[in-house]
């Protein structure tokens, strides 16, 4: 019995092991090769630790790709998304919490459709409506289109916030006459903080991320985010593996950081999105 | 609701002014684009001129079930999201089994078992492209060490859909794994204890006392992950292209493509309306799915 106990101790940290090196090899190559000088990359082979030493190197090619300016779109994107989607949500959040009004479970099940709705099926409509309104070729469309996706996320994030905020907590202020808007700014968001920081990192993210929409409706170079602007690295070889990588890098670490830090409000979110609808 | 017992004819409308500004965007933004696809479906609009597209009926229809790309393409959508499905689900529960009792590093190995999941599309595709490089690449490099030669990962007909269900995987497992460890934790311990002292194996406590606990987690991340599948679009994009000779071509690759290279508007709204029905059908079976849950719960 504790031999047998004993293996499959082993057992399960050799399975931990395996997973720990499929799930983070990707990344650790990601790293390795922004450290490494082309000569190896195509030649000899690549040397398969850090050489932190070369970080230097690394600087000096990544000053010859814009990536400044890319990840300030990128930011400005990502950023106008999580205004706009916050603010709508909120309103929406509040609504489907608080009242029960006619068509209420309408825009429920409206909401629930936008999450399996393809972006793909909206992008030729949506670009002849912004040549019509001159929206092509601008962030402002950009983020205006991202937001119908990120918008129901949200709502359903805070949603799920406000119904855990008793009615109590703002019944003394309605009797008070307060309008109904101010008791939603004043009362119900400062209390559900925590989870306006995670619909606003899901946001952030997903305009971070974004790529379909930036790469069909951007087409001058000094719009592109940091995804188009990397995604122009395919299918090209004057700019070196190494400071490919690097930029890859450098765009991912904040999704990384971030994602870690909030990982179990974002699947929350995720996941009640797709019950409650 | 408890406590509003003042209803005036105002106060009626209050829930409206909440509910109608954000429902007024996603008109604009999403359904009327919806609606406008599906028109565009019966017309030939070109990409010169894509506000005048003339109505010719179900000519495009016509074409499209003529035309054995839209079959490939159907085909690759398909076995693409069940694969994703299969694999991503399977890893997923398995990893979340593995790191769900508590051991020395579990917080590291748990950060590091995420990445895929957390790493922006764009940079993920840009590392496998690099692994899977033909001369270069660290999976050639391995294969060659080891005497089996080099492969075409991405630019054969049997590989490129396996190479992409390999990025895939990367990235959905993480969060299947993320919801199934939040049910394990509904799992009573002493259960589980007690089960293991009346004598049952590890196999069967997790039969009986631990599986049912995580089903609804597992039929519900499953259904992410197919709906997701069905709408990715930038890896299979960026790594394959939709090649080769079109066995990765999704249906939402084949709508970008026959839109903004075909030129074709009308004909790329066509593979649209197709993807809108399967994406409707999947949303049916999770509805469904979701009320005999409650029905079972409220049991």
């Amino acid at each position: 019995m504790p031999f047998k106990k004993l293996t499959l101790k082993l057992l399960r940290y050799l399975l931990i092991g395996v997973l720990v090196v499929l799930a983070g090899f990707p990344v650790y190559w990601m790293a390795t090769t922004a450290l490494s000088l082309n000569s190896e990359l195509y030649g000899s082979g690549q040397v398969i630790w850090p050489q932190v030493q070369n970080l230097p190197e690394l600087w000096r090619e990544l000053g010859q790709v814009p990536i400044g300016l890319w990840l300030f779109n990128t930011l400005l994107i990502a950023a106008g998304g999580t205004v706009l989607s916050l603010t709508l949500g909120s309103l929406a959040g509040y609504a489907l919490s608080r009242f029960r009004f006619h068509g209420r479970g309408l825009v429920g099940f409206l909401l629930f459709m936008t999450q399996v709705v393809p972006e793909a099926l909206i992008l030729v409509p949506l670009y002849a409506m912004f040549i019509t309104f001159g929206l092509l070729n601008s962030l402002t469309g950009l983020v205006l289109a991202n937001v119908g996706f990120s918008l129901p996320v949200a709502c359903f994030v805070l949603k799920g916030a406000m119904d855990a905020v008793p009615y109590e907590i703002e019944e003394s202020a309605i009797i008070d006459n307060c309008p109904r808007f101010g008791v939603l700014t004043m009362i119900i968001l400062p209390l559900i903080m925590p989870s306006i920081a995670a619909a606003a990192v899901v946001a952030f993210f997903a305009g971070w991320n974004e790529f379909l929409f930036a790469s069909t409706f951007l087409m001058d170079r000094e719009n592109w985010p940091a995804s188009v602007g990397l995604a122009s690295f395919v299918g090209q070889y004057e700019t070196p593996m190494s400071a490919v990588m690097g930029a890859a890098l450098v765009f991912s670490i904040p999704a990384i950081v971030f994602f870690l830090l909030i990982q179990r409000k974002i699947v929350a979110g995720l996941t009640a999105g797709a019950v409650k609808g | 609701m408890t406590g509003s017992k003042i209803r005036s004819g105002m106060t009626r409308l209050v829930p409206y002014a909440f509910i109608l500004p954000p429902m007024i965007y996603l008109m604009v933004f999403m359904f009327w684009p919806l609606a406008r696809q599906m028109y565009m479906s019966l017309t030939n609009t070109r990409i010169i001129n894509p506000n005048r597209g003339r109505f010719i009926g179900l000519g495009n229809y016509e074409r499209l079930f003529d035309d054995p790309a839209f079959y490939l393409s159907l085909k690759a959508t398909l076995v693409y999201a069940v694969l994703a499905v299969v694999f991503g689900v399977s890893l997923g529960v398995i990893s979340a089994l593995a790191i769900d009792r508590p051991f020395k590093g579990r917080a590291i190995v748990r950060a590091i078992l995420l990445f895929g999941w957390a790493v922006p599309n764009v940079a993920a595709s840009l590392i496998w492209l690099w692994m899977y490089n033909d001369r270069s690449g660290v999976f050639n490099r391995m294969t060659e060490f080891l005497g089996l030669g080099r492969f075409p990962w991405l630019t054969s007909t049997e590989l490129a859909l396996g190479s992409i269900l390999a990025v895939t995987v990367w990235q959905v497992a993480p969060f299947v794994m993320l919801v199934v460890l939040a049910a394990l934790q509904s799992v009573p311990h002493e259960v589980r204890e007690a089960a293991r002292i009346d004598g049952a194996d590890e196999l069967s406590t997790f039969r009986a006392v631990t599986l049912p606990h995580i089903r609804p987690a597992i039929q519900l991340a499953s259904l992410l992950v197919c709906v997701w599948s069905i709408r990715r679009f930038d890896i299979i994009y960026l790594l394959t292209g939709g090649g080769p000779v079109g066995t990765t071509s999704t249906l939402v690759v084949k709508i970008r493509q026959t839109a903004f290279e075909g030129h074709e508007l009308g004909m790329a709204s066509a593979y649209g309306a197709v993807g809108l029905v399967l994406a409707l059908a999947i949303a049916a079976l999770h509805y469904a799915v979701e009320q005999r849950r409650m029905k079972w719960m409220s049991r």
